[in-house]
């Protein structure tokens, strides 16, 4: 069970970087390209969160990755240390209205259509994420 | 990320190479608005060649399209895969009237 752990300064620039640690323990659970980059997209959504509103701007403080792949299974762990701050906190249900549609949330709403489980705890001083995502096992 | 401009007579095409995220849509924003800015409000977002497309990139492709709503329209052509993906992902696909090809989203205008 490869585990991959980086840490990257709180930059939107560097969010790439955690996506490249995302496609390579993606790519060990075996997941097709779509998948795979689905779950960089969830990452560096929460990523920016993080710098954005955790730290409310770059230069706050680091994001450490944890990234663990198993076949079909990818669990990704980012953890800060600004004030307590959910950065997927569950978006609220906005009606969707085609000729306005809202362009808040947009971020929040990626990383729940993606990943399959979404956690969060404080713990030690930390903001603790975890996101996870499982390919569906075919019965049989 | 790199963006490249022609205007027409009608219509502009923009041509977004590359990511397009929270570190570089700002620089889409700022191109996008100008050309919104002098009354260019026909424009065609060629997305062949991005390779990555966050919620950052998405608000200024919608704010964009609000912003031509009416006079004009903003559509998208040729959106790589990966393009397509976060636009389905992000629930906004079905917002823009998105061209297999470049020349087709020219004509649609």
């Amino acid at each position: 069970m490869p585990i991959r752990r980086l840490t990257i300064p709180g930059r939107l620039d560097a969010i790439e970087t955690a996506c490249d640690c995302v496609e390579a323990g993606a790519r060990d659970a075996g997941f097709d390209d779509s998948t795979n980059y689905a779950c960089q997209l969830a990452v560096a959504e929460a990523c920016e969160n993080i710098i954005k509103h955790g730290y409310s701007g770059e230069g706050g403080g680091d994001i450490r990755l944890e990234v663990t792949s198993s076949p079909g299974d990818l669990t990704v762990r980012l953890e800060d240390s600004a004030p307590r701050f959910n950065p997927a906190r569950r978006p609220s249900a906005h009606a969707w209205d085609q000729h306005d549609p809202p362009v808040g949330g947009l971020g929040l709403h990626i990383i729940h259509r993606v990943m399959d489980h979404v956690s969060y705890v404080r713990r030690s001083g930390s903001n603790r994420l975890t996101m996870r995502k499982r390919l569906a096992r075919i019965a049989g | 990320m790199e963006i490249q401009t022609q205007e027409y007579k009608r219509i502009a095409v923009v041509t977004v190479t590359g990511r397009v995220d929270s570190s570089t849509s700002a620089d889409l924003e700022a191109t996008l608005q100008a050309l919104i800015d002098k009354g260019k409000k026909n424009l065609v977002l060629d997305m062949a060649g991005v390779e990555f497309l966050s919620s950052s990139g998405l608000r200024v492709l919608v704010n964009a399209f609000k912003a031509c709503k009416g006079a004009g329209e903003l559509c998208i052509a040729q959106p790589s895969e990966r393009a397509a993906s976060s636009l389905s992902i992000a629930g906004v696909d079905t917002l823009f009237s998105i061209h297999p090809t470049r020349e087709a989203a020219v004509a649609s205008f």
